[in-house]
């Protein structure tokens, strides 16, 4: 592990960062071990969670909304330690079942604002197809009232999903070889 | 479908759809971020539209360099490699184009690259090749469905454990990567194209 501390926020590698609790990887496991190999890539990751899920200034884009939007990638990938984490946080703030239902099953339901039907709709369109998206798709964003940086922030959140469901991927299947 | 140009081993050039910090309202900690993490001025405007969120941008170009270019493990060639195979699985022309022109250097090879760009993931290549992009494509299309069957292929090529992760990692950063340059702008037309590019 690195004991230079560079002109970073991230904390340096620890064994029960995010990744490690998603996959239930303990350092006494052959899996466990390899991370530490790489705990640039495992500080960094972590970084990039705290700093899309529990920054400073949330802007125009609420915990809640960040949450429901990792909820909806992770229901997409059939993730399902990320279904469970993103849940429990959601619960944690108080949202109701009905609408952790919908955002898993249709993100045009009643229970959601249009705000948030627009929000899941490009997450879908992120996760499952991002060649079909036009301006036309980023128009739709901006005429419900988000801003370039709202607009750059659901696209990472989204995007940094992308990768850290893959790790995850990866981390089983090693596991499952031991 | 939007039409874009083809895949190609040359420079392409991105175009953001909204506005970039340099367009708008760069504080000077935006300004010096972007100063110190865009390669190139050319590739400026994409590192200038994810400044928005100055934080994030710092913490993601930090882990690509990590997933890149970390001691041992996977060979920089493979990882461009899956970086390649991801990108164009995900239809990416850009991601793809930039990093064909450094696996082709890595290997003194631009032909299998430039037959990968062409024709598509399934054209015909080496069982090391094949290894590496198999598990790249699956992994970015149905990481669901991926199981140790998938990695077993690498493994008769010879990869080890912390070779798989790393190229986990970089498929991974890739599929971020993909998401980010196809859904917040697109590929300027082919110089001299006529708008059927």
């Amino acid at each position: 592990m690195s004991q230079t501390q560079e002109a970073s926020v991230t904390p340096l590698f620890a064994a029960d960062d995010v990744i490690n609790q998603l996959a239930t990887i303990t350092a006494d496991t052959k899996v466990g071990a390899l991370r530490t190999h790489r705990s640039e890539v495992a500080r960094y990751a972590e970084g990039s969670y705290y700093a899309l899920f529990e920054p400073d200034d949330f802007g125009n884009v609420s915990r809640i909304d960040r949450d429901l939007i990792a909820l909806r990638v992770a229901a997409l990938t059939e993730s399902h330690p990320l279904i469970t984490w993103h849940q429990e946080r959601l619960r944690h703030a108080g949202v109701a079942e009905a609408v952790l239902t919908a955002v898993k099953s249709n993100p045009h339901a009643a229970q959601l604002s249009l705000r948030q039907q627009a929000l899941l709709s490009h997450v879908d369109r992120l996760t499952n197809a991002p060649a079909t998206a036009t301006a036309a798709h980023i128009a739709k964003l901006t005429a419900v009232g988000l801003t370039p940086r709202d607009i750059v922030v659901i696209s990472q959140l989204t995007a940094f999903l992308s990768f850290q469901l893959r790790t995850l991927v990866g981390l089983r299947v090693l596991a499952e070889e031991e | 479908m939007p039409t874009r140009r083809p895949f190609t081993l040359d420079l392409v050039l991105w175009q953001p759809w909204l506005p970039t910090v340099d367009e708008v309202d760069a504080t000077p900690e935006q300004q010096a971020l972007v100063n110190e993490v865009a390669p190139s001025p050319t590739g400026r405007p994409y590192y200038a539209l994810l400044a928005h969120e100055p934080l994030a941008l710092r913490e993601r170009t930090a882990l690509m360099k990590a997933a890149m270019y970390s001691q041992g493990g996977a060979t920089r060639a493979d990882r461009e490699l899956a970086a390649v195979a991801a990108s164009r699985a995900n239809g990416c022309v850009h991601c793809a184009s930039v990093h064909a022109r450094l696996y082709a250097q890595l290997t003194k090879d631009d032909a299998t690259i430039r037959r990968l760009l062409d024709e598509g993931v399934d054209t015909p290549l080496g069982d090391h090749e094949r290894a590496v992009v198999d598990y790249a494509v699956k992994l970015s299309l149905t990481p669901a469905t991926v199981t140790a069957q998938d990695v077993a292929p690498l493994r008769r090529v010879g990869l080890s454990d912390l070779a798989i992760l790393d190229l986990t990692h970089v498929i991974g950063m890739f599929n971020w990567a993909n998401q980010l340059f196809l859904t917040l702008g697109e590929v300027a037309p082919e110089p001299g194209a006529t708008g059927h590019a």
